[in-house]
């Protein structure tokens, strides 16, 4: 195990500062090079099936626009994440689509819900499908998830697909698993995109 | 003017034939030989750093058979080599390779299938323009009076010699009239969206269109917009936005509290502040006729690709040499409105292009606010300024572009 996936640090408002940076881009490293996931490091099948049921319940809040429900899926130290390259670049030196902590993404999810965010007005239909659901522990109570997904999406008639993989950090907080780290990685993200202010 | 595809194909052909054109950042191809993949209207471009370090803009098509010479976005090479048929020319154009020279017969030389050049080539502060037009007046001549905006605006704002280059580029196809793209520039006050509206020709007029919250923006707001000449523009936020201090009043970002606090116990409270102050973006947008546009800290790139789709190609800036808190915090500020603001005027232009493609009976747009009101004057330094509520940078936009277009 990396030495960066230990060190996300625990929720302050401060929890942005370099060393959460360079903890961010250390797990994003660790992804991008994974072969074959060690044996210790699989979660046991219990934690495994927990995991996807919450991979499962996010897909399915996020369909059905229930985003205070979905927000409550994140920690308070969280970070929703779309990158705008394909490379793993260093998000200190580079402009995300989206790179959200638990403010911004407050905010962005309030902000969907007053109906004055024109781009989502009507809001996108979507339905999340997630497969290959890969996951192996990263410390006590934390296990990284890394997943393929495809989007169907609908805005106001014309259909569209999103697709790529997630990389989740989860955090166990006694009985329930949340997100601590959801990247979005589209496939192309470095070209150009068309409105993706729904919530991937 | 927005639904022509005929009109469309002449503006590729001209408006980006006759004019300078934006291509790129001297900081995206810095090393001898590195090089990019860009566009002049529909011409596929390639803009490499020469050997000697000079700047040279090819047609991105093999002579021989019209293919793609390049077809990787960027990269470094001295020569490139068809994929077709191996016609292989030195990054200033130069034919050095023809397999089966002979087979072309005795007159055929080598040095006439050359690739063709953009005409002029010239830099401006480390912005690249180039020309299909070997007839243009010299680049800084054409910048007329957007020369001291970059001066006292863009540059101030990146002390020397930290000057600022181009990080990382994002790309947003907009299905949007060309023309809308000129408008995206009128979008950054914070903290909400400014009036939005739609832009027009010489041969149909504008539609200016309110969405209720234009009526916070007022006359006298300090902010301004100004004819810069030749088509340029500058809608100038300094006046508000860095009045006092803009850090203090930026709407929060992921990092702020952390940023702050390191610098401060570095730097001090005064320099921490200063640095913040200019992360938060230059307060100018200003927009270089046809096709850049530099809004606070970013610069887009606008690339046409149909009559109504348009890729507006968006590049953050980072500080060299500057402390990384202060790059993450521009970083994190330059995603701010594109995430929560641009957005949504981006669907407001793809709505505009729907109503003008759609709707044969109405002509007509409008942008004629402030065209008869009088609140117009000359500034200290000549150029003619108006409210940030006028249309006036769409009708410095057209009037440049008929001149271009009927030249």
């Amino acid at each position: 195990m990396s030495e960066h996936t230990r060190t996300l640090v625990p929720p302050t408002d401060g929890y942005f500062d370099l060393a959460h940076y360079e903890a961010l881009l250390g797990t994003v490293q660790e992804w991008r090079s994974l072969g074959e996931i060690p044996q210790d490091r699989l979660p046991p099948p219990e934690a495994y099936a927990a995991i996807c049921r919450l991979l499962y319940l996010e897909a399915r809040l996020l369909d059905a626009e229930r985003l205070p429900e979905w927000l409550a899926l994140f920690t308070d130290d969280c970070v929703y994440w779309l990158p705008t390259d394909v490379a793993g670049r260093d998000p200190r030196v580079t402009v995300a689509w989206e790179m959200n902590d638990r403010r911004r993404l407050e905010e962005r999810v309030e902000r969907l819900g007053t109906g004055r965010a024109f781009s989502q007005a009507p809001p996108t239909r979507t339905t999340h499908l997630y497969t290959n659901i890969e996951a192996l522990t990263a410390g006590d109570h934390v296990v990284h998830v890394l997943c393929q997904f495809l989007i169907q999406t609908n805005l106001a008639g014309r259909v569209s697909q999103r697709s790529g993989w997630n990389g989740y950090v989860l955090r166990r907080a006694g009985a329930a698993w949340r997100i601590v780290v959801k990247r979005i990685n589209l496939f192309d993200a470095d070209l150009p995109q068309d409105n993706n202010s729904f919530t991937l | 003017m927005y639904a022509s595809p005929e009109l469309f194909a002449l503006e590729m052909r001209h408006l980006f034939g006759r004019t300078w054109v934006y291509v790129g950042h001297e900081s995206e191809i810095p090393q001898p030989n590195d090089f990019v993949m860009r566009t002049m209207g529909r011409r596929p471009v390639i803009l490499a750093r020469k050997d000697d370090g000079s700047l040279s803009v090819l047609l991105n098509r093999c002579p021989h058979r019209g293919a793609l010479m390049c077809r990787t976005p960027r990269g470094n090479a001295r020569r490139f080599t068809c994929g077709y048929h191996a016609w292989t020319f030195e990054n200033d154009g130069r034919c050095v390779g023809v397999p089966l020279r002979h087979a072309y017969g005795e007159a055929f030389q080598r040095s006439d299938q050359d690739m063709h050049a953009a005409a002029k080539v010239e830099a401006y502060r480390g912005f690249i323009f180039a020309s299909m037009n070997a007839a243009v007046p010299p680049l800084i001549e054409h910048l007329a009076g957007a020369r001291s905006s970059w001066t006292n605006g863009w540059t101030a704002t990146a002390p020397a010699p930290c000057w600022c280059r181009t990080a990382t580029c994002s790309s947003r196809p907009m299905r949007t009239g060309r023309r809308c793209t000129t408008m995206r520039a009128m979008a950054t006050t914070r903290p909400s969206p400014t009036p939005r509206c739609c832009a027009c020709s010489p041969s149909a007029t504008a539609t200016m269109w309110t969405c209720g919250i234009t009526r916070r923006i007022s006359t006298k707001s300090p902010i301004l917009s100004k004819d810069l000449g030749n088509g340029h523009t500058l809608l100038d936020q300094r006046p508000a936005m860095h009045a006092v201090s803009a850090w203090r009043r930026q709407h929060v970002s992921p990092g702020r509290e952390a940023a702050e606090e390191a610098l401060t116990a570095r730097y001090g409270a005064e320099e921490t502040l200063r640095m913040l102050d200019a992360s938060t973006g230059s307060g100018l947008n200003l927009n270089i006729f046809p096709n850049l546009l530099i809004i606070g800290n970013q610069i887009q790139m606008l690339e046409p690709v149909t009559v109504n789709r348009t890729i507006v190609r968006w590049f953050s800036t980072t500080l060299e040499g500057a402390p990384p808190e202060v790059n993450a915090t521009r970083m994190r500020l330059q995603e701010d409105f594109p995430s929560f603001g641009e957005v949504d005027d981006t669907a407001q232009f793809e709505s505009c292009q729907h109503g003008l493609e759609d709707v044969p009976e109405m002509e007509w747009v409008d942008i004629r606010r402030h065209m008869e009101t009088g609140v117009g004057y000359p500034d200290t330094d000549g150029l003619w300024r108006e409210p940030i509520s006028s249309d006036l940078h769409l009708r410095c936009y057209y009037a440049a572009w008929r001149q271009v277009m009927e030249a």
